[in-house]
């Protein structure tokens, strides 16, 4: 893509484009590896081996942020990979310790329930858009790094059932707060 | 590969650190941000934004202290 010139001569450079297959995104992708061996930790009835499986999911959550600013690869598309990302992982690891009766059934049903119906607004927010875009929100930042630890807990056997009962409905308050955000609330300017 | 990495007592004092230490950092964390907010008007939806995803840091990071307290028997 050229350089293209305004009115008044000035040259504007051609905006920067960033390949999808880049550094920051293969990490996030190298997240979904730690799946296979946490099912079989799981399995096999190895906590502490469960519990480093998933941290080291989370760990490759916070290198891939890093992997973008150290390669200069940052971009919208890399920001969603690594929302839809954490939201499989997640998902997949809570669905795993339910079955496996490591964790109660009805907060984990809630939780995947509620980060389904998130990730399926999302999707509308970016129709509203009108271009791939993650949806910022500073409570889901934290819910997110929470539901990483709850899969932790369970793993670890750390107080399961009040970690999973007492998270209920504060991701009750935030799923309902970003729904009304993404889906009827304007887009704000820039974003758009 | 099937053994336990380190003894229950270790693995009891890291999770302790691990979750209680981070619960009371993210209280200092959200804290911060809170106070960084001050003066800013609530009319911006932005601004409310950061406000709740605060105070919804705040709750959690509660809830990790109680819950490490707990799993250490101090109630």
């Amino acid at each position: 893509m050229s350089a293209a010139a305004t009115a008044d001569g000035t040259v504007v450079p051609p905006p920067r484009v960033v390949p999808k297959i880049n550094p920051a995104n293969a990490v996030t992708a190298s997240r979904f590896l730690t799946l296979p061996p946490f099912v079989w930790a799981v399995h096999t009835g190895q906590h502490q081996w469960a519990t480093l499986f998933i941290l080291i999911c989370g760990v490759l959550d916070k290198l891939d942020g890093l992997a973008a600013k150290i390669f200069d690869c940052r971009s919208q598309f890399g920001e969603l990979f690594d929302a839809i990302t954490d939201g499989i992982c997640y998902g997949f690891a809570l669905i795993i310790i339910a079955a496996y009766g490591w964790a109660p059934i009805i907060p984990c049903v809630v939780l995947v329930v509620l980060g389904g119906l998130n990730t399926a607004f999302r999707a509308v927010y970016i129709k509203r858009a009108g271009r791939s875009i993650n949806y910022k929100s500073y409570a889901m930042e934290r819910v997110v790094g929470y539901v990483a630890y709850m899969i932790g807990f369970a793993t670890a056997n750390m107080e399961v059932q009040f970690f999973y009962w007492v998270f209920v409905p504060v991701m009750v308050v935030v799923c309902a707060h970003d729904a009304k955000r993404m889906l009827l609330d304007p887009i704000p300017e820039g974003t758009k | 590969m099937t053994e336990e990495l380190v003894s229950d007592h270790a693995f009891h004092v890291w999770l302790t650190i691990m979750v209680g230490g981070i619960g009371v950092w993210l209280v200092w964390w959200e804290v911060r941000n809170l106070l960084r907010l001050r003066g800013k008007s609530t009319a911006d939806a932005g601004v409310r934004d950061q406000y709740f995803g605060y105070i919804s840091g705040l709750v959690i990071a509660a809830i990790a202290i109680v819950g490490t307290l707990k799993y250490n028997h101090a109630f």
